[in-house]
């Protein structure tokens, strides 16, 4: 898009502005110059001089003044600034979408859903504060109050996990072990290896060892090459850094299991590990460019906008967006549905069911895949469910 | 505290050898363009402080004019006068040299001002060159915030929004000083006051006229109403005459309606007459003001979030969502989310995306769907997953239904 030439469009800008400041400057210090002139020449003149003498003086302040021309002076460098204020924006239109609710459907969100939704998105991101100033001046009742308890919970954990204190996490960990394992996540035992190193790196060969034998050796039959590791490390007590485990010391080991800690914390609780509303402005900034873009083209069609039932563009999400299963047919490339289900073929291709009708005049005869050489028996094909 | 700003630790000291590793492949040309395309949304970004700062020269600019003209001619004035004495014309020109040193102090002032707003506007352009691939997950973080900062600002709840902003260090990112002026009349309509909006209306007069506004029209509408209300009939049209009548050529139907009030009391049934004299009238004035302030700041006229929030959900919506097996990470799992995009159009896609239902992951050419007996498809690993543990037996997760791995046949899909 070219930051730069909008850069150097608004340096211009503030180029002009500061002549004109200085211009300005200029013009006051020179009338003040003028006044204060004449001022001294009257209070030095004797009390004897004609009044007459006054009012010449005066008159050729007057005409000085009228002879310098302050105000065109003025003007001419405004109008500078004038011209490259008025071109800096029409750049900004020019180079962005100067209007991104084109493509707005006129339907009201009811606002104490959004505001629900805003206060739960500030409690998931341990913004309690803020949360709670927001749901004050709302006025919402606290229907964001089971959010707040539950992600206060996670964040403490994470907080004395972050002064290095794992007490807490390791109870939480301890109290789901059977739900994290049913997750297939080993975060007990990521946990108790970060304490075992610690405690290596900090206290006595045998307080290691202790710890070895309580809680590492519970996990020796799924993890042996793990334990292993770990248990060897007792060598190098208090000088691991220099060991070739030193790896284990790196401070990312923490941040990879408060992250592990945090996806099982959020998935035990039943709530998804992204903020739903991140989520949805994400998505929001992948889908309008192209929706921007159809309505810059359809500019007479805003009204049938208001009430299509499907979007009349495709707007092609990452995948991390991807989260149900869509099936378009590559011969009618429309999305399947309950009444017209993909259907595999014998050959492995896969089309929808009306395709296949019509290729096979109602299974009334044989046809050819579209995608290979096989011949296709219609009432071979069979329904996929993904 | 914040979940991701977690910090690193103390930092490990960086490994010699890594200055000799070329830096990681550059990100694909469709992530740039993408994230290109994304910072194309940001005109209102550039554009609010923009006129913020164009308006501050603007009104810096008037002081100068008006004090430097009245200094010329207050001189003028004086050379023109008879029998002044000597006192009188040192007096006289002692208060245009102290006036002159008040316009000084004023610019000084005023090029301060200026400068602040001149450095907002660098520092957002500064922003939007800052995004890139390495660093978007975090400047996304910060466009989320803004987004909300909008919205709270729009919707007059000033101080989460000013809380969430100083909290976040992004006080030149959002518009608090913008909407602190648009709160001043907004509280004053509230209160039934019409005086800041008409001082609203007299500060931005040649941009209302530009944009065919006719708010003040409607301020002065109120004015009336209140006037009858308060069976002031005189006053009522001496107002009418001279504020109300300049609109007439432009608004004549208008005009006509509301001035027939001064027949009827606050109290009338008649419809077409009681709809003035209702409170909600303020209510519309507030909504009239909003959309004016926006258009003249550049502004969408419905906050951010609500656009990015129908652009998000549509893109989101699938018939699937509401079904009960929708995904947790799918933001449509939640009633809330469901309800806001119950009006609005479903996604629509022109090529196939497979989701196992198992990994959750996307079923592609690396990781191929395969069919089960049943026509259940799952992804590859998922199965080869099961078969490792279950001796090479499959059991579909949603029927149940027991198969061998050597059973499943590929699907291609095209
Ligand atoms: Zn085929
Ligand atoms: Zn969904």
């Amino acid at each position: 898009m070219g930051l730069t030439t909008i850069k150097d469009a608004f340096d211009r800008v503030t180029k002009k502005q500061k002549l004109s400041c200085s211009k300005t400057q200029e013009v006051i210090d020179q009338i003040d110059q003028e006044l204060e002139q004449v001022l001294q020449t009257l209070q030095s003149a004797s009390d004897l001089d004609s009044q007459l003498d006054y009012r010449s003086v005066l008159a050729e302040l007057k005409t000085k003044l009228k002879d310098m021309a302050p105000l065109s002076q003025l003007e001419s460098t405004q109008k500078e600034v004038n011209i490259a204020a008025s071109k800096y924006p029409k750049l900004l239109e020019k180079s962005f979408n100067p209007d991104i609710s084109k493509a707005y459907r006129n339907i009201e969100f009811d606002s104490h859903t959004v505001n629900e939704v805003i206060a739960s998105h500030f409690y998931r991101r341990g913004l309690f504060e803020i949360g709670d100033s927001f749901m004050k001046e709302t006025q919402e009742p606290e229907s964001a109050c089971a959010m707040k308890l539950l992600f206060q919970e996670m964040f403490q954990i994470l907080e004395a996990m972050r002064k290095q204190n794992l007490e807490l996490a390791l109870n939480w960990a301890a109290t789901n072990s059977d739900k994290l394992k049913e997750n297939g996540s080993d975060l007990l035992l990521k946990l108790h290896s970060l304490q075992f190193v610690e405690i290596l790196q900090k206290q006595s060969r045998d307080e290691a060892l202790k710890y070895a034998r309580t809680h590492l050796s519970l996990f020796a039959s799924d993890h042996m090459p793990e334990i292993q590791k770990l248990v060897i490390c007792i060598l190098w007590t208090g000088k691991l850094d220099r060991s070739p485990y030193a790896q284990l010391l790196s401070p990312t080991n923490w941040d990879k299991v408060a992250e592990e800690l945090t996806r099982q914390f959020c998935n035990i609780q039943g709530q998804s590990y992204e903020s739903p509303l991140s989520v949805t402005i994400a998505a929001g900034t992948q889908g309008l460019p192209p929706l921007l873009k159809f309505m810059n083209v359809m500019l007479g069609k805003k009204q049938e906008w208001q009430s299509m039932k499907q979007l009349p563009v495709p707007v092609e999400l990452d995948k991390e967006f991807q989260f149900h299963s869509i099936f378009v047919c590559p011969v009618s490339k429309e999305q399947s549905t309950e009444e017209n289900p993909p259907m595999l073929m014998s050959c492995g291709h896969v089309l929808c069911k009306q395709s296949i009708m019509k290729m096979s005049k109602n299974s009334t005869r044989s046809f050819k895949c579209p995608y290979c050489p096989s011949d296709i028996d219609s009432t071979n094909c069979r329904q996929l469910y993904f | 505290m914040e979940m991701d700003s977690l910090p690193n630790g103390n930092s490990a000291t960086p490994n010699p050898s890594s200055a000799l590793i070329p830096t990681a492949a550059a990100p694909p040309s469709s992530k740039l363009n993408q994230l290109a395309e994304s910072l194309k949304l940001e005109h209102q970004f550039l554009r609010v402080p923009f006129e913020h700062y164009k308006k501050t020269i603007r009104a810096n600019h008037r002081v100068v004019e008006k004090e430097v003209s009245s200094v010329i001619s207050s001189v003028a004035e004086a050379a023109d006068r008879d029998g002044m004495s000597r006192d009188e014309a040192v007096n006289h020109l002692s208060s245009l040299v102290s006036r002159l040193q008040g316009l000084k102090r004023k610019l000084e002032e005023g090029s301060r001002v200026e400068h602040l707003q001149a450095q907002r506007c660098r520092a957002r352009l500064d922003h939007l060159e800052s995004a890139d691939a390495q660093n978007l997950s975090e400047w996304n973080n910060v466009k989320v915030k803004r987004i909300l900062v909008d919205y709270m600002l729009r919707m007059s709840y000033y101080d989460t929004a000013v809380k969430l902003a100083e909290s976040s260090n992004m006080q030149d990112l959002v518009d608090i000083e913008v909407f602190q002026e648009a709160k001043k009349v907004i509280d004053a309509l509230q209160n039934q006051e019409v005086a800041p909006a008409l001082a609203w209306c007299a500060e931005n007069k040649s941009r209302l006229k530009k944009s065919k506004s006719k708010f003040e029209f409607q301020v002065r509408l109120q004015e009336f109403i209140e006037l009858v209300r308060a069976e002031n009939s005189l006053r009522a049209i001496t107002y009418a005459r001279k504020y109300l009548a300049p609109w007439g050529p432009s608004h004549m139907n208008e005009l006509q309606r509301v001035f027939a009030t001064v027949a009827y009391k606050s109290t009338t049934e008649c419809t077409i007459y009681k709809v003035f004299f209702e409170p909600k009238q303020w209510d519309f004035l507030v909504d009239q003001f909003k959309q004016e302030f926006c258009k003249l700041y550049g502004m969408t006229l419905e906050p951010l979030l609500n656009i990015y929030l129908q652009a998000g959900l549509s893109a989101l919506k699938t018939p699937y969502c509401y079904e009960d097996d929708c995904t947790k990470e799918d933001p449509l799992s939640q009633e809330n989310f469901r309800k806001l995009a119950l009006s609005l159009p479903y996604s629509k896609q022109h090529h196939s995306k497979l989701v196992c239902y198992i990994t959750k992951e996307l079923m592609d050419t690396e990781n191929p769907p395969q069919v089960l007996p049943n026509g259940y498809v799952y992804s590859t690993k998922a199965l080869e997953d099961m078969a490792k543990k279950n001796n090479g037996k499959i059991t579909c997760p949603r029927t149940n239904f027991v198969c061998n791995y050597k059973d499943l046949v590929k699907a291609y899909i095209s």
